[in-house]
């Protein structure tokens, strides 16, 4: 089934897109397209899921972090092949289309060392490289390996695997061995980690710091595990940071996730309900909008921290090892 | 035009395609003619019909239109022959003859030695022999290269040459000088009063040259195995293209001042030790790999190579340029077969900002590059703030390409260098103490690598070259680029 990729058609395919968007300009210099890339963007898609909605994804990205976007997607039963296509929108009031390129590879199953062994002549030079994997079963073949390693990030989301636990096990192998790690799980959990920041931002409350003495986590247990640990491991350290140790629970099967920090006579909680997060500090409730996450929201943010995040590589040794 | 080797490659791929782009552009003068010489026996008709097939096939972006073939054929011409046979040039002389009756040509002759190099110096005697070094028009010699295989051989030939033409009459051909960007490096320079302040060792830290290649020997591993990627590659078109990014304004763009400029920097490159050679240089040899899904061959177990060969098919060298503008800045200069893909490149590497007031990414130095092949272009990568809150820095590039900004080909090397010296323009070609100043730097690297015995293979095909490439670049704290 497997046939072969040959980098220089594909880069000649680039190649040839931009001469014939320039010609469809026809010499008026202020129309014409504008050429836009600021790194390049492989995404690795799960066998059989929706195209169209990734495609959206993208294309919503692109605005925000312009890209050389190389889809791969698993597919059992056809042959490896790559197509070429531009990714193009009109800013609002110009005249002039930005495009970035993108490619699409399809890969049977076990040619990950194929496709990875394309992937270093087709990036774009001199630009970060940023695997987004959604799948998890090829984050755990061999192969992903020498991919991972080109990389400047790999980003996955924990939340859709199955075992939690495992899952930042995982993680943190890969992190040990030098690769630089982003999960949306834990960037599901910026908006929360501000909201519990703010609460301390009070100097009342910050005050009673040390008599915070347990952190529970409530969670829904289907998907939600990698963020609780994640979430516990970040409030355990923080708290630590400032001289307070506590006990930290997890308590999965809840279905409205949240987080409580408790003392003798002084508790803390944020609690997610209907998209609202309800943030109450001894029976003193406030409500704010959360809306649920996209994977557009969530992939931005990560794209948006290209370098090590060294708050998210702390936590998640700490996570692994609780 | 008079074509020695004319049923080889070069002929049918560069040479004939390049001449009928010419044509197709009215570039040529109406009486323009070309004689082919080759041992094989054709008739001029059936030159004319191998020459027309060759035209269909390897014209890239030319249309093949049969009426400007059919005109441009009428001015074809073949002579069969031996290059070693005194006969030939007599036959020569009389087609010439003939041809400056015929088409008016006023005895103006370029002579082309597509040949074995082996043959270079028989040719040029030959024709002095037959009194075609003189005639009542012009008369020049394009010589491919290698120009020798080392300093002394390079010398002999130019000695030979001699006898019968001048130095001026003489063009030696390195076809990088002839690409559209390599040109616009001196215009990028010279052209603009922003980069030249910029231009010297305070400014820039190091210089990259890449010259990759995807491809393998591709059925020339007996050559290569004798050749080699430093002399093959790095001895001619890297150092040419790096004494063009290196050199000094020239006067004018007058080519005695833009080659004397260019000879000056090549003289300038410090000639190592054996102990500096092992430290700054580098050579590899391509190991059998899958790539893509294909599985490709090592050197080694290309058709026509010894098994045991130590042949480099990649070379790095670092390069210093012992003058007030470069003092300290090292230049390094790579090339190899079965690298990850077909790219030509030049990357300046500027000094990073004195002070990190950012945190993160707030060192990042600005690359300026100069891409040679395939799309041809400048790229100037700088650091930007990233929109929001907060002070995040990203890099990005400001891009400049030739295909989408003129939105018009442009012409191939052989096409340039071709008018060129129809024309009489040299500046684009290779005068010889250029070659010996090269080869002065290059041969004693060569003679170390070959008095040492390499654990080849050392690279898988499909990889950026060997650890010790990576190893020579990070004693100075630097890295390779992937372009």
């Amino acid at each position: 089934m497997s046939t072969t990729l040959a980098p220089e058609r594909i880069l000649r395919e680039m190649s040839d897109i931009w001469v014939d968007l320039a010609k469809q300009a026809d010499g008026d210099a202020s129309a014409g397209v504008l050429r836009s890339c600021s790194m390049t963007l492989v995404v690795i898609a799960q066998e059989g899921e929706d195209a169209m909605a990734l495609g959206e994804t993208l294309a919503a990205l692109m605005p925000e972090h312009p890209a050389r976007a190389i889809v791969i997607w698993p597919k059992r039963n056809e042959p490896l092949a790559a197509k070429v296509t531009a990714q193009c929108w009109m800013p609002f009031g110009q005249r002039r289309q930005i495009c970035c390129e993108q490619i699409e590879i399809t890969a049977p199953e076990g040619s990950m060392p194929d496709v990875a062994s394309v992937i270093s002549p087709i990036a774009a030079p001199d630009l970060p490289l940023i695997v987004w994997c959604r799948c998890r079963g090829t984050f755990e073949e061999p192969g992903f390996g020498a991919l991972a390693e080109m990389a400047n990030k790999v980003i996955v989301d924990t939340s859709a695997w199955p075992d939690g636990k495992g899952a930042i096990g995982r993680l943190a192998a890969m992190a040990a061995r030098g690769i630089t790690l982003g999960d949306l799980s834990w960037t599901h959990l910026t908006r929360w980690r501000e909201m519990l920041s703010q609460v301390f931002e009070n100097a009342m409350y910050l005050a009673r710091l040390p008599e915070i003495s347990r952190v529970r986590m409530r969670y829904n247990a289907a998907n939600m595990e990698p963020m609780a640990r994640y979430m516990g491991a970040w409030v355990v350290n923080s708290l630590e940071n400032a001289g307070v140790r506590v006990e930290l629970t997890l308590e999965p099967g809840a279905d409205d996730p949240a987080v409580e920090l408790s003392g003798k006579d002084f508790r803390v909680e944020l609690v997610r309900q209907d998209g609202r997060m309800i943030t109450t500090v001894n029976g003193l409730s406030d409500c704010t909008s959360l809306p649920p996450s996209s994977d557009y929201l969530l992939l931005s943010e990560e794209l948006g921290i290209v370098q090590r995040d060294e708050t998210f590589e702390r936590v998640l040794a700490l996570a692994a090892r609780s | 035009m008079v074509i020695f080797g004319a049923s080889g490659d070069l002929t049918k791929r560069k040479l004939v395609p390049a001449l009928f782009r010419l044509a197709y552009d009215r570039r040529l003068s109406a009486g323009f003619a070309v004689v082919g010489i080759s041992r094989t026996p054709l008739s001029d008709d059936q030159f004319r019909e191998k020459m027309m097939e060759a035209v269909k096939s390897f014209s890239e972006d030319t249309q093949f239109d049969p009426e400007v073939w059919a005109a441009f054929a009428q001015g074809l011409f073949y002579v069969p022959g031996d290059i070693n046979d005194p006969g030939l040039y007599q036959r020569l002389a009389q087609k010439l003859g003939e041809i400056e009756q015929s088409r008016h040509t006023g005895g103006n002759v370029l002579f082309y030695l597509s040949t074995q190099p082996s043959q270079y110096g028989q040719a040029a005697l030959g024709l002095g022999s037959a009194g075609l070094g003189k005639g009542s028009g012009w008369r020049r010699l394009v010589v491919e290269k290698p120009f020798g295989h080392d300093l002394a051989s390079a010398r002999a030939l130019s000695d030979e040459l001699h006898q019968v033409f001048d130095e001026s009459d003489v063009y030696r051909i390195d076809h990088y000088l002839g690409k559209e960007t390599v040109q616009n490096i001196l215009a990028f320079r010279f052209g603009n009063g922003i980069f030249e302040p910029l231009w010297n060792r305070r400014y820039v830290n190091h210089v990259q040259i890449t010259a990759a290649e995807s491809i393998g020997v591709e059925g020339r591993g007996a050559y290569y195995q004798e050749a080699g990627a430093l002399a093959d590659m790095i001895q001619n078109h890297l150092l040419q293209v790096m004494a063009t990014i290196a050199m000094e304004p020239s006067a004018s763009f007058h080519a005695t001042s833009v080659r004397d400029e260019r000879s000056k920097l090549l003289r300038s490159i410090r000639q190592m030790k054996p102990d500096e050679i092992r430290c700054n240089s580098a050579p590899g040899q391509y190991g059998p790999a899958r790539i893509g899904g294909a599985q490709v061959p090592g050197f080694r177990q290309e058709h026509g190579v010894d098994a045991e060969s130590q042949a480099d098919t990649y070379a790095a060298v670092t390069f210093f340029v012992d003058n007030w503008r470069w003092a300290g800045v090292p230049f390094y200069l790579r090339s190899g077969k079965r690298l990850p893909k077909r790219v030509t490149e030049i990357a300046i590497q500027f000094n990073p900002a004195p002070l990190a007031i950012f945190d993160g990414e707030g060192t990042v130095p600005n690359l300026l590059t100069v891409r040679i092949q395939p799309e041809e272009g400048i790229s100037l990568k700088f650091l930007s703030k990233r929109p929001g809150t907060g002070m995040t820095l990203r890099p990005v590039s400001m891009d400049f390409n030739y295909g989408s900004s003129f939105g018009e080909r442009s012409p191939s090397a052989y096409e340039t260098l071709l008018l060129d010296a129809i024309i009489g323009d040299a500046t684009l070609y290779t005068r010889q103490d250029m070659v010996e100043a090269s080869w002065t730097v290059v041969e004693p690297i060569q003679t170390v690598w070959r008095e040492t015995k390499y654990d080849f293979p050392n690279y898988a095909a499909g990889t950026w070259g060997p650890k010790s490439a990576d190893e020579m670049l990070a004693r100075r704290g630097h890295v390779w680029r992937k372009p």
